[in-house]
């Protein structure tokens, strides 16, 4: 099947692709959207003292 | 003059980077004026194969921010270098591996867990993680590989210039500008910041007092005329290089290091341990010990922004 491949996806914040199959007739025969990233911040938040996160998660989205 | 060729690109970051370049307010159009931005993803559609197309060095200035923890951010982190004349690391996450190395001190493995599975809010019964392949009816799907550790730029790529900061401040982003415009951009390997520590800015009042008591920040409201230090609170300054006017201590919150170690300092975490304990008052081993103890999260704190650089290195599984 053909692939198009939308990577990056633009003007919004974080990191994403896009992969559309098409099937012969040129019609969409399925599409997915991956995030091709993780930083864990819902580990590592575990173990700082709790006065200190509202100076850690706004690093989730400086947006 | 030719128009400048300008990329910025986020690999593990916030989009705070991006963001700051943007508070420079209407001088972005100085920046519009002085270049043309040939990819930048928040703010304009080019893809990766639009990078990919280009001559190697065709692109004067990258301006690349987030730390390296993925296959595709070395992978691109790579691309831009091999494309670039000029690769700049900016801001912390790309200097130090700012917060997100805070993953250093867990694993991938553990991250994986709670993120896919332990997390209250997941609905996954069948307990899913992502692959790096997968098969599904139409083809292939892939996803990059997730490093177990956080590396910053020039742990990947040779680096021309720094500019530190959670972000970087629009002060010291206008600097990069005009040099740029001005051509006159500072010996390579330079870190576009202050020459000295972060104390050395600070205008409050030090008078060089011993501690007796280590406090966190939620115990006590200091006194907006003092050093921090001083009153028992964790402020990193003497172990921070300066530049960034200090605006945190200017709004009576203690120094958490973004900017990274001063000149001449190799380990931020432990520079500044060595000066906390350098201003201990007693000498008694019970009182050093309860001092010791008072500090609730060292390695979190010392390394805030600084675990890639960090000689702690990384969490270590047992056995390995």
């Amino acid at each position: 099947m053909k692939k198009v491949s939308i990577d990056p996806i633009t003007r919004l914040e974080g990191h994403g692709k896009i992969e559309i199959f098409l099937n012969d007739a040129g019609d969409v025969a399925n599409a997915y959207l991956q995030i091709p990233e993780l930083r864990g911040f819902e580990k590592f938040c575990e173990g700082r003292p709790v006065e200190e996160l509202p100076r850690i998660v706004p690093r989730i989205c400086g947006v | 003059m030719a128009k400048l060729k300008l990329a910025l690109y986020w690999a593990a970051a916030c989009g705070g980077c991006d963001v700051a370049v943007l508070d420079i307010n209407e001088k972005i159009l100085d920046v519009a004026n002085l270049a043309d931005i040939v990819f930048w993803p928040i703010a304009l559609d080019f893809k990766y194969h639009h990078v990919e197309a280009m001559p190697d060095k065709s692109i004067d200035v990258c301006l690349f921010n987030g730390a390296i923890r993925s296959s595709e951010q070395e992978h691109i982190a790579k691309m831009l270098r091999a494309k670039s004349k000029v690769l700049v690391s900016f801001g912390s996450c790309a200097c130090f591996g700012g917060i997100p190395a805070l993953a250093n001190l867990t694993t991938r493995a553990e991250i994986m867990q709670r993120a896919y599975i332990e997390a209250p809010s997941n609905d996954n019964p069948n307990k899913t993680l992502p692959q790096t392949k997968v098969s599904v009816p139409e083809g292939e799907l892939t996803l990059p590989e997730l490093f177990d550790d956080v590396l910053t730029l020039a742990q990947v790529v040779p680096v021309e210039y720094f500019v530190p900061g959670c972000p970087p401040t629009v002060d010291l982003i206008l600097k990069v500008v005009n040099a740029l415009a001005t051509n006159s951009l500072p010996p390579v390997g330079a870190i576009i910041a202050s020459e000295k520590s972060l104390c050395d800015e600070c205008d409050r009042k030090k008078e060089k007092k011993m501690i007796s008591k280590i406090y966190r920040t939620h115990e006590i409201i200091p006194d907006a005329e003092r050093c921090l230090l001083e009153q028992g609170l964790l402020c990193m300054g003497p172990a921070t290089r300066g530049g960034c006017g200090a605006l945190c201590v200017k709004v009576n919150i203690p120094c958490r290091g973004c900017f990274g170690p001063p000149p001449g300092v190799k380990d931020q975490g432990a520079k500044l341990i060595s000066s906390i304990a350098s201003i201990y008052e007693t000498k008694d081993e019970k009182d050093i010990a309860r001092m010791v103890d008072e500090v609730a999260d060292p390695a979190g704190t010392f390394y805030r922004f600084g675990m890639s650089n960090s000689m702690l290195k990384r969490k270590r599984v047992q056995g390995k």
